[in-house]
Parts: C-alpha cells; structure tokens; sequence
C-alpha cells in the first residue's frame, strides 16, 4: 500500500516538527473559539489567519489553518446544543434537536455526542482523502449547474422533516426564507432587487439573519423569564455518552460522514448544507422519527458527523483538482499557493512526503479536536448555571459584536436586532426558525443555478431528466416532500376503519413521544 | 444646570481639540494608525495584495497600515465607504476596476474622479482559456468556430457585469461575434466548469487557470494583454492576432479626492518605497499575481483610460444604467 506507506512517513516526520503539532493545537483551540461565537465562522477564522501563515514552513502553517478549520466547523455545536447560538450555519441544523435535549437537562450527553461524531466523521474523511482521493476526484467535475439546481431543491424539501409539530408552519417559515434570499443582486442578471437602494443589501445578509433569529430571539425571549437570577439548567452530570447509547449511533454517523464527505466534494456545497441533509437522512432511517425534532440524540450526531465530514471531502477537491469544495478551503487555497504549493494534480508527485505528512497532521488535528473539545465542555457546561441576568446581557452582547465582526457594518447590526425581533414572535407563535435558515441557504443557490443551467442548456429544460444525477437528485426531493404525508396514509389505513377519521386519534398520535 | 454647563463645555472643548488636532495632524501626517480599506472578503486576491502591501509599506511609514475589509455589492460597499471617508489620510483604501464599471451599471455612488490615485500595485490582464481536450489549438481556430456557431460557445465569467464579463463582450463586440456568457459566482466556479466540460471557454486572469495550465488540463489561447504574459510566454495577445482589445482587472491604493496636497505626496513617497522592496515582488510573485507599479498620475491615467472605454462599452452592450 503505496499511501499507507507515505502516511506512516508522514507521521515520522510530523514527530520531528513539534513546533508544528503546537501550532495545530492552537489553530484547534481557536478555531473552536471561533466557531462556537456567533458571527465567527470557520471561514472569517481562516482568512485572518492567513496573513500569520506567511512566515511560516509550509507544514506549520497549513496544520494550523487546518486545525482552524476542523475545529471551527466543530464548535459551532457548543454554543448550538447549549444556548440555542449556532455558531456556524452548520450548527443551526444541530441545535434543532441539541437545544432540546438541554432543556431536558441531557446536555452533557448532548455535546459528548456531538464531540465524538464531529471526531468521527472528520477523521472517516481524512482517511477518504487519504486513501480515495485520486479515485473520487472526478466526480466533483460532473457536477454543473443542473447538478446544483437539484442538490439545492433537495436541501429545500428537507424543511418538510425539520418543520417541527406543524408542517404548515414550516412552509411558512421556509417561504419567508425564500422571499428574504430574492433579496439583492440578481445572480445572472446583475439588478438589484428589493435592495432598496442600500449596497448593503446586494448580498442577502444571510448570517445576520441566522444570529437574529436564533440567538437574540432566544435573548429577547429570557427577557421576559421573571426567574431572572436562576440559572438554565444544573451542571452537566455525564459527558461521555454510554456505550449502549453511543452504540445505536454508529450506523448513523457513518452514514453521515458518508454524505459529508460527498456533499464536501461538491464546488459550492459546504458543512452546512451537509449538516442539514444528514439531519434529513437520520430522520429518514431512523426507527422513531417523530422524536426529532423534540431531543434526539440521533439528529445531534447525524448533524455534526455530516458537518465535519465536510472537511475532508471539501479538502480532497481542493488538494486533487485545485477545486475548492467550500468557502474555507477556497481561502486555503490561497494558503497553499502563497507556501509555493500549486494545488492540482501535480501536487501529489511534486510533493508527496509534505502531503502525507500534512495528512498525518489532519489526522493529529481530529485528535486534538477531541481532546480540546471533551476538556473543555465541562468549563463550557458552566454557562448554563450563569443567571439570566448576566447570561442575557452577554448574549446580546455577544450577538452584536459578531455580527458587526462579519463585514465592519452597523447595516447588518440593524438587521440581526430585526430579525431578532421578528424571531421572537415566530417563537411565541410556534413557527420553526430553521426552515428560514434552510431557504436562505438554498434559495439562492436554487435560482442562481436553474437559471444558469438554463442558459448553458440554450434555454431549454431537458437538463431536468437527461442527466442522471440531477434526475436522481429531483426524484428524492420529491419523495422527502411526499412521505410524510404518505406515511400519513399508511398509518391511517394500517389503523384501518373509520376510527382514523377521528381528528383527536391524530393529535394524540402526534402528541405523544414513543 | 452645572450638569448642562458641564457638558457644553466638554463638548466646545472637544470641539476646539478635534479642530487643532486636524490642523496638526495635516501637518505632520502621519500621527496615528491609517486604515486600509479593501472592498473585498479576506484572503481574496485583492486582500492578499493589500495584506502584502500594508507589510512593506509599514517599513516607510511612522504610524501602521491595519487592513479592514468592507466587503459587499460586489465591491460597491467598500468603495463607497472610501470615497466617502474624511479625507484626512487615515482611511485609504484598495482601489479597484470596479471603480470605473460600477459606477455604469447604476449601482454605485461614486465615479473614477471622486478618487485621487495614489499607487498601482498589480495587474491581471483577461485570458481566453479553453480545456486541454478541445478542438482548438489557437486562438484563430476557436474565434473561426464562434463565428460559425454564433451563441454556441459559452464562456463562463465571475459574475454579470464584473470585469471578467465585460472582458469577454468586449472581444466579442470588437471581432463581431456573439457568444454565450454564463456568470458565476467567482472566477473559480468557472473554471471549475470549464475542467467539467460543462462550458467552452473562461475569461479569467491567467493566474486564475494557472495551475491548471502547467498541469496540462487547460490551455492558454490568448491574453489580451499590450505584452505576452512572463508566466505564459508562448501564449499570444490579441493584439498581435489583430484584435484591439486589453482589458486588466487592476489594484492599486486610492484616497477620496479632497485629501490635501502633502499627505498624497506622503503617501505616494511610502508606497513607492514599499513597492521597490524585493520582499513585497516576492510576495506577489509567491501568490501568482503581476507586480504593476504605476505611480499616482500615471494610474489616474490608465484608470480614466478604462473609465472611457467602459462607458462606451457597457452602453453598447446594454449594461448601463
């Protein structure tokens, strides 16, 4: 085994560079950090530490960008699980069902589960990269713009599973996230649409919006708690999940990675596209569906396996083809050209012991994660015994100078409060906020590349069921739209007579966790 | 009442101090930190330029260089905001082509004169690229089948009305052709398309396909460029094919106009010091990027060169506003 071989040389070598493992552990720490603030996300984290990577060896530099990455995607969990603050859009699909789970006062379990899955699947990833990647490359330049249009559609039918109690009110929310991302420039045309006339408003501003609708909206709401001085929820008991709960797990993360590697090797697909459809998957699989979405330790896993199996996925483009797979490793590819490293397929022979030594490194890294992650959970678990009176405040706070930190503008601190606000009455009234955070993902991506597609086509709709993947792609949109309901269907008729009919038979179906 | 005193007089005097400290700092520019504004997200090219920049010129000047990125609007947020800051010295920014495309398609406040140029830094001129495995071996060959296929061919540009864009409409306006323009989001996107096959040409910097090209999966047909490319000798300008056409995407440092006569002249004296640095060529060089320098009055002069040539052209293509 050629690539077993390298790897083992890498990791000799790596042994010799302790100022590099250093800096890994560093980029990890914070890159966790990073993550777990609003408004910080695994790429801003990587794009300000370019510039630091400059004077460094090749190695050091791209371990600590790594690091960065890896943990960034990861820690956007923390704060998601605790506090209802995705750090990252990945994490907004984790604290679906990771809030839940702290307000039953799992917590604990809750961040262990997400710790080790994000470990898992990263690592399943960097071993792909490792061992797979010249075999896999290829399959990142069939996608086009068709291929898009239908992963995106496909990323939109998931609102029907991450709707919560009320399908209706998930269409709803996801709507309103569809007309919120026509918002700003026309991505074929090039008009200004909606804007207003503000320039801040050519880019929909996307993470604002998430921040307000999750956190301050979480914020405005403790406001009106009277039990100020309380605390959320008492300590963490137990951080390492139990064997035979952890267990059940393990098909589900690795379908999870599965997908995230996949969905990362995609140009323009990213961790949080990943987390949502593995969200999706899980509930699919799962033998108790209904439980998603009120604190299901399966959709926390199937979240954070998918978000970092990202990483290798989108690192395997980006190394083989010189490809970005997401916005991270699009600044990384900035990284590895200014250390002299053209990536592409020359960087393999030209390069090959600094490769596999870099890919001993990511490996390293995943470890560190684990380390860094599970030491400092307790520490973080602190903050749910924090009152409300100060927890609050610094919420907002915190809120505040993230989203500012996103692009320098007061514009976007307008628009996060607003949306805050607008969060706040979704809450009370019971309409699900990550449908919204869905649509703005995908809605633009949706439109950008039908339209593209369309006019690569000549203007003709064939690319809809002429190519394979994009007609695969649309048929499972259309089965995830449709099997709820479906299975709605089915349960009526195996109930069989005319019981069924019987509304009340319905709510309490519903109402009831199995 | 004493509170009110109080803070008339805070304010008067906080007043009394900003004005002298103006008259001071004109004097004896530069006294605190500048700003460097760059229209674009970090670890972009223009950023990496800036970043670069602001390292070298740090060496020559008393006070440092922070980068900031203001990004948005496809740059129009960061530009705004630099023509629009005090024109003081201590807000500078990154100075793109933007600055004579945008203000054309209605989306920008400002124009080319609202800026007084200070130093170019870089320059990438456009490229025809076509995939290794394509029928055509020179430009020739590929602009013969566009004008059998009109529409046919279809090449892919970072987004409609950004430079790459115009690139490609202006070589078609002036050979007469009609091709097929797809936007992207991003030069990379397009080229990533173009190694798929799932489009026939780009218009992007040569830098941008580079690492394709030595890899042998994309080919150079032409620059259009006034000189061939040092990286890619062997590839002709459209000029020497008969084609008047250069279009560049261009990055250079920029003040809001009214800034007084001595701080440009300061700035100008620091930036051509930083430029002749050997560590700031090798730092473009490393990023795959041409070092351009032009001092001020001859970047005024490319810059109003491509606000002309924009205006025409974008009108003639229906872009203008």
């Amino acid at each position: 085994m050629y690539e077993l071989d390298m790897l083992l040389h890498g990791a000799q070598a790596l042994l010799n560079q302790p100022m590099a493992l250093l800096l890994a552990l560093f980029g990890v720490t914070l890159g966790i950090i990073i993550g777990a603030l609003p408004g910080l996300t695994a790429t801003m984290g990587v794009a300000i530490l370019l510039p630091f990577t400059f004077g460094m060896d090749p190695l050091s530099g791209l371990l600590m960008i790594s690091g960065v990455f890896f943990g960034g995607i990861y820690g956007g969990s923390v704060t998601a699980i605790l506090l209802k603050i995705p750090g990252t859009p990945a994490a907004a699909a984790t604290a679906i069902d990771g809030y839940e789970l702290t307000k039953k006062g799992q917590a604990g379990i809750a961040l262990g589960t997400a710790t080790f899955s994000s470990f898992l699947g990263g690592t399943a990833s960097v071993f792909v990269l490792i061992f797979l990647a010249p075999v896999l490359a290829r399959f990142a330049l069939e996608f086009s713009a068709s291929e898009s249009f239908a992963l995106a559609v496909f990323g939109l039918s998931i609102i029907a599973s991450i709707s919560g109690v009320s399908v209706i009110k998930g269409l709803i929310s996801g709507f309103l996230g569809l007309l919120l991302a026509t918002v700003g420039l026309d991505p074929m045309g090039g008009f200004p649409r909606y804007t207003g006339g503000y320039t801040e408003l050519f880019n929909v501003p996307f993470i604002p919006v998430m921040i307000g609708l999750f956190a301050a909206a979480e914020a405005f709401k403790s406001l009106e708690d009277p039990q100020v001085r309380a605390g959320m929820a008492a300590a963490l008991d137990r951080i390492i999940p139990p064997w035979h709960i952890f267990r059940r797990q393990l098909g589900n993360i690795a379908r999870s990675s599965g997908l995230g590697i996949v969905i990362g090797m995609i140009p323009g697909a990213g961790a949080d596209i990943a987390a949502f459809v593995a969200y999706n998957e899980a509930k699919r699989f799962s033998k108790t569906p209904e439980n998603y979405g009120k604190g299901e330790l399966g959709a926390v896993a199937a979240c954070e396996s998918g978000a970092n199996g990202c990483t290798g996925g989108a690192l395997l483009t980006m190394l083989t083809l010189g490809i970005p797979g997401d916005a991270v490793t699009a600044v990384m590819l900035g990284a590895l050209t200014l250390q002299g490293l053209q990536p592409g397929p020359l960087l393999f022979k030209d390069h090959a012991d600094l490769v596999f030594t870099l890919f001993a490194g990511m490996l390293v890294c995943y470890v560190f994660m684990l380390v860094v992650g599970l030491g400092s959970l307790r520490f973080m678990g602190r903050i749910l015994q924090m009152p409300k009176s100060v927890l609050t405040p610094c919420i907002l706070a915190l809120c505040i100078v993230g989203t500012y930190a996103i692009n320098n503008s007061m514009f976007d601190i307008w628009i996060m409060l607003a949306a805050g606000v607008v969060g706040y009455f979704m809450q009370k009234w019971d309409f699900p906020a990550s449908p919204v955070v869905l649509a703005l993902i995908m809605g633009p991506m949706a439109e950008a590349n039908f339209r593209r597609a369309l006019s690569l086509s000549n203007g003709s709709y064939d690319f809809l069921y002429t190519r394979p993947i994009t007609a695969a792609l649309l048929s499972i949109a259309i089965v995830t739209l449709l099997l709820p309901l479906l299975r709605r269907l089915w349960a009526q008729r195996s109930a069989g007579g005319p019981s069924t009919i019987n509304p009340a038979a319905g709510t309490s179906r519903m109402g009831t966790p199995e | 009442m004493k509170g009110y005193r109080f803070v008339t007089g805070a304010v008067v005097g906080a007043l009394t101090s900003a004005t002298m400290m103006v008259a001071v700092q004109a004097a004896e520019y530069p006294t605190k930190a500048i700003e460097l504004i760059v229209p674009y997200a970090a670890g972009g090219g223009t950023d990496l330029v800036a970043r670069a920049y602001a390292d070298a010129v740090n060496r020559h000047l008393p006070q440092s260089v922070g980068v900031v990125n203001k990004t948005g609007g496809g740059g129009a947020v960061g530009l705004s905001e630099i023509m629009a800051a005090r024109p003081d010295g201590y807000r500078i920014g990154m100075g793109t082509v933007e600055i004579t495309t945008l203000p054309n398609l209605g989306v920008a406040r400002f124009t080319a004169d609202d800026f007084t140029p200070i130093a170019r830094l870089n320059a990438e001129p456009s490229a025809i690229t076509v995939n290794a495995g394509a029928p055509w071996k020179t430009i020739e060959e590929f602009l013969a089948y566009a004008k059998e296929n009109p529409g046919k061919v279809r090449i892919g540009n970072s987004g409609t009305g950004a430079i790459w864009h115009l690139a490609a409409e202006a070589l078609a306006t002036k050979s007469g052709l009609k091709f097929s323009h797809i936007p992207y989001d991003g030069a990379n996107p397009a080229v990533t398309a173009l190694l798929g096959n799932h489009i026939e040409a780009v218009s992007v910097s040569p830098a941008e396909v580079s690492s394709h090209v030595a890899a042998g999966t994309l080919r150079i047909l032409a620059v259009m460029d006034d000189q061939r490319s040092k990286a890619f000798p062997d590839a002709p300008t459209l000029k020497e094919k008969g084609i008047d056409v250069t279009v560049a995407t261009w990055r250079g440092i920029v003040v809001p106009k009214k800034t007084p006569a001595n701080i440009v002249e300061t700035l100008r004296t620091a930036s051509k010091k930083a430029v002749e640095e050997q560590g700031f060529r090798d730092q473009l060089a490393k990023m795959n990027l041409s070092y351009a320098y032009l001092d001020g009055p001859e970047y005024k002069v490319a810059m109003e060169k491509d606000a002309e040539m924009f205006k025409v052209l974008m009108k003639q293509i229906g872009l203008s506003k």
